[in-house]
């Protein structure tokens, strides 16, 4: 059983420290704030960054600011793609932000197990435990027994969502619930140039984590709880079959499918049926009104027998060690979910981020946003399928957390899988095999 | 006849080669709901300039823009005088090492970026230059460096010596034969150097991506991405606009400085 | 004002400021580097132990590089070629006095100046099977009956790539090759024409030589760095269909960003930078035979 030590061996702090005051100083200097003794300032990073969201993120910061004088916090946006390597530069030289939100929780996880992060105890505690859903930081908690990051919000991402009108057009009366319901329904509802489905079968991250769900679907995972390779096993054949399956009801470019693609395949009414979180509900609404009162949104199908998964990517909320002002970031981590800045934040996208505290989910104001009003049901039930939802890093609750699960995504391994199955048509014994092996050399590298 | 047709050959080739920015021009006026319909209009069934509206009132474009442009022309400016300098050095002179100098400078472009910029971003940290234009500045100037070197030797390396050899007979200081001879007759090299840093420097992205992190140094490249383009969700109208406001700006001066590339400047000293 | 410096000492002075700027600022990342790839690192923290020559091994051993490498040189030699194609025929249409010549020079810069992001982003949008404009004039037209997956299919994936290179860097030659014409004296063409010489044969006869060293340069650095290219590949097509457009740049980022093993990545740029030492010999050897 691989023991991973929660601290790699460094002499790392004091050649860091060294660096970041020479910066420090050096920075001061350049930057002539000499004078600036008192006043206190906080970096916040997010890949999170629409100018909606920045614009709550302002009204949130304008709060704090001017509840605690003394404190400025300057916000900093990254992206998905960059800030894998602008926050290893952060680290390498100890110019570390703050805070950063947003981040998936295997990140989080992985950046923990290399001692790069704060633990969080003390910001749940001051939000107030017991206003959380129950096990909702579950997926933070760590070999220490600490929480290495707190739960900023919750996203369904594989919810499976279909119109009203082209179900009553094909006759059905109600969302599929076994992958063969789900066959028979997208051909059905695949005509005139409307698609089934916008599964994606391109070489990138979406790929890769829609199928870990097709995995869980069919019964079995790809690690297992004690993190040995789990994926060599029927559960996986059968996914990838039934996967394979559904091609045909792509379009074609579902080859290169992302997030972004397999979204607005199914908002602009390209596709029958879509695969993502709430972002469907506002994007609609913007950018194709006309489907607004058709949505109807349900856990994806699952083998027969087998059980409901949901994938929440669990946007967190994180403090990097080595950041200055430790306990103001604190104060502040928590102050991010006081409510009248924390709703407006959240309804910034509406729908596709759910509190995780339930006083929020529950609160008038929260609730009675226009998009939210209009799909109540929606809305309820992905936020309890992303409460019990999992992700890569956190397969099971009798999983061992994954700091690798990142990497694992990074590495592209099961994208390649299901391309070389559904495209090349290599034999899954073979693809899966090697999809094997290569995580097994990447979880012990 | 033959120039005619060969002119509309000319005109249909660029106007194919640059329709992209028609299209996004297109793009970025229609409103909202049209963006996605299926099948896809070429001509937008309704104007409207919101989008723009949106990207320079809400969001911080216009710091990013200001941003850009000093960087780019800082950069720029740098790379043309010392590459102007080094080339000439390169190439009027004689001197030991010379050839193993020139072969040198191109070292830097040997490894990917994606290995450099960490120990880079450390090296600005220690300056005390983390998070500036300036380390972006000098960062872009270095990698600019080495092509401006052999594009302008190779320009500089096309000049018949007899001008300047005649000036300096003329009793004029080497500074003073370079400006009045040699510069003309490498205006055209030093103009594309210019155009090449420029862009350059107004595109790059990994580098910006790691060595700055704050809006108040923050370029359009990294600043609009982060914005509006990320892996779950495209802002495709703002992008539009965005993109069309990144690129005008740079047809108009190379509009202006394409002028310089014509030959009625270096006109009088070649024919001689 | 007669005291000169002596010319030996005039060249080197000329050098000195450049060589300061690249020697400060390029060659200690580039050591840095180098020194990174003997180490196996965890990239956020850039700390691990010592592997000697062991990621080299691994460089070696492992079919990914030479597979990546063999990718990177089919997309490197067929952008580059069209590249020239186009860069030099462009230049050559726009040399000619032609009206509003000053606008059609600005507009075929475009593909080179727009943001490589954007132009990627634009390009998968038209390129787009559901909305994309190519497909829909390929129904409308009746050249296809169904659309066109251009990014998501081999071969299409590398000759979209491929293609949309050469789109994007062609104004590079073009603005180089253009500047280089217009220091080309008549007289030359002109003593040609007199000889009895046609358009083709004054182009091979009197253009390409004087045009010889520019364009070696420009092989030369384009060569480099679309060796090096990595946001266009990499948006386009992230490396598929199943890595069959994994070049070595999309591999070095994978390794330094994506699976954290910055000494392994420093080893495959250290292996790219061999590799492309060994083409800038071969150049350098060409140039010489030519002159």
């Amino acid at each position: 059983m691989p023991q991973r030590s929660a601290r790699t061996d460094r002499t790392g702090p004091t050649r860091r420290a060294v660096i970041g005051g020479i910066a420090g100083t050096g920075a001061a200097l350049l930057s002539g704030c000499g004078s600036a003794g008192t006043r206190k300032t906080l970096r916040w990073w997010s890949p999170q960054a629409s100018p909606d969201q920045v614009a709550g993120y302002r009204r949130q910061i304008a709060r704090f600011e001017a509840a605690h004088p003394g404190i400025r916090v300057r916000f900093e946006p990254t992206s998905d793609e960059g800030y894998p390597a602008q926050l290893a530069a952060a680290f390498a030289s100890g110019q570390v932000p703050n805070i950063v939100t947003h981040l998936p929780s295997f990140a989080a996880q992985g950046y923990y197990a290399r001692g790069l992060l704060e633990p969080m105890d003390d910001v749940v505690r001051a939000i107030g435990p017991d206003r959380y859903y129950p096990h909702a930081n579950d997926v933070y908690r760590t070999a220490d027994g600490k929480l290495c990051a707190v739960a900023f919000g919750n996203t369904a991402v594989d919810m499976l969502w279909m119109r009203r009108d082209l179900m009553a057009r094909a006759g059905i009366s109600e969302p599929p619930r076994t992958w063969d319901q789900l066959r028979a329904a997208c051909r059905a509802m695949q005509r005139d140039g409307t698609y089934g489905a916008p599964l994606p079968f391109g070489s990138n991250s979406m790929t890769s984590l829609i199928f870990v769900g097709f995995v869980h679907r069919a019964g079995g995972q790809v690690f297992a709880p004690d993190l040995s390779v789990g994926l060599d096993a029927e559960p996986t054949y059968a996914a990838l079959d039934f996967y394979r399956s559904m091609r045909e009801f792509c379009p074609p470019g579902a080859t290169g499918f992302g997030w972004a693609e397999s979204l607005n395949a199914f908002t602009s009414g390209a596709t029958a049926t879509g695969i993502y979180g709430g972002r469907v509900l506002g994007n609609v609404a913007r950018q194709n009104p006309k489907l607004s009162g058709q949505l109807v949104c349900a856990t994806y199908p699952t083998r027969a027998g087998g059980a409901a998964w949901t994938f929440n990517d669990f946007p967190s909320v994180l403090i990097p060690r080595g950041a200055p002002h430790l306990a103001e970031t604190k104060m502040f981590a928590a102050g991010l979910f006081d409510p009248a800045g924390y709703v407006p934040t959240l309804l910034s996208a509406p729908g596709h981020i759910l509190p995780p505290l339930k006083p929020i989910a529950e609160s008038k104001t929260f609730l009675s946003d226009p998009v939210i009003a209009a799909n109540r049901p929606a809305v309820e039930l992905m936020a309890t399928s992303a409460a019990n939802g999992r992700n890569l890093g956190f397969e099971s609750e009798k999983h061992r957390p994954n700091p690798r699960a990142g990497e694992v995504i990074a590495s592209n391994v099961l994208a390649r899988m299901v391309q070389q199955v559904v495209l090349e048509n290599v034999n899954p014994r073979t693809a899966v095999g090697e999809a094997a092996v290569h995580l097994d050399r990447l979880m012990k590298a | 006849m033959k120039g005619r047709l060969l002119t509309a050959l000319t005109w249909a080739l660029v106007l194919l080669a640059a329709f992209p920015l028609g299209w996004m021009v297109l793009t970025s006026v229609k409103p909202a709901e049209e963006f996605f319909a299926s099948p896809p209009t070429i001509l937008p069934r309704g104007l409207t300039l919101e989008h723009y509206a949106r990207l320079l009132r809400d969001t911080p474009f216009l710091k990013y823009f200001g941003n850009s442009m000093v960087l780019a022309g800082s950069t720029t400016v740098l790379v043309v005088l010392l590459a102007t300098a080094g080339a000439w050095g390169l190439t009027r002179y004689a001197w030991s090492g010379r050839e193993w100098v020139a072969r040198a400078v191109l070292a830097a472009y040997l490894l990917p970026s994606v290995v450099l910029i960490l120990p880079l971003y450390l090296m600005m940290v220690r300056l005390g230059l983390a998070n500036t234009i300036a380390s972006l500045v000098l960062a872009y100037a270095s990698f600019a460096l080495p092509y401006a070197l052999w594009l302008l030797r190779a320009f500089m390396a096309g000049i018949p010596r007899d001008l300047e050899s005649a000036a300096l007979i003329d009793g004029a200081s080497r500074l003073g034969a370079f400006v009045d001879v040699v510069l003309p007759q490498a205006l055209p090299g030093i103009v594309s150097t210019a155009l090449f840093t420029f862009i350059l420097a107004w595109n790059e992205y990994l580098f910006a991506l790691v060595l700055v992190n704050t809006d108040e140094a923050r370029p359009l490249t990294t600043g609009v991405m982060s914005m509006l383009a990320s892996a779950m969700n495209v802002e495709w109208p703002l992008l539009m606009a965005a993109s069309v406001l990144m690129s005008v700006p740079l047809i108009l001066m190379l509009g202006f400085l394409q002028s310089y590339l014509t030959r009625e400047l270096s006109a009088g000293g070649v024919k001689g | 004002m007669s005291r000169r410096l002596p010319d030996a000492a005039v060249g080197p002075l000329l050098v000195v400021p450049a060589v300061l700027l690249l020697g400060g600022v390029v060659a200690w990342p580039l050591a840095s580097a180098l020194w990174l790839s003997l180490h196996s690192l965890y990239t956020p923290t850039l700390e691990g132990p010592w592997v000697g020559l062991g990621n080299y091994a691994a460089v070696a051993g492992d079919g990914a590089f030479w597979h990546a490498l063999a990718r990177t040189l089919v997309w490197t030699a067929g952008s580059l070629s069209l590249q020239l194609l186009l860069g030099v025929g462009f230049a050559l249409l726009l040399h000619r006095e032609m009206r509003m010549r000053g606008l059609a020079r600005g507009l075929v810069l475009f593909p080179y100046f727009v943001s490589t992001v954007v132009a990627v982003l634009v390009w998968r949008w038209l390129l787009n099977d559901l909305y994309g404009l190519v497909n829909q004039l390929l129904l409308a037209s009746g050249l296809r009956d169904t659309p066109v997956d251009f990014l998501g299919v081999m071969p299409n994936a590398m000759l979209s790539a491929v293609a949309i290179g050469a789109w994007k860097f062609f104004p590079f030659v073009t603005i180089a090759v253009l500047a280089r014409l217009q220091t080309i004296p008549d007289q030359l063409y002109d003593a040609a024409r007199l000889d009895g010489a046609g358009a083709w044969d004054r182009f091979r006869d009197v253009t390409l030589p004087e045009l010889g060293q520019v364009l070696g340069i420009v092989v030369l650095l384009r060569a480099i760095w679309d060796f090096k290219e990595f946001d266009l590949v990499f948006l386009l097509t992230g490396g598929g269909p199943v890595d069959s457009t994994r070049t070595l740049p999309l591999l070095v980022y994978q390794q330094a960003f994506g699976l954290n093993q910055m000494g392994l990545a420093a080893a495959h740029a250290v292996a790219m930078m061999l590799v492309m030492l060994v083409f800038a010999g071969l150049w350098s050897l060409a140039m010489r035979v030519r002159a």
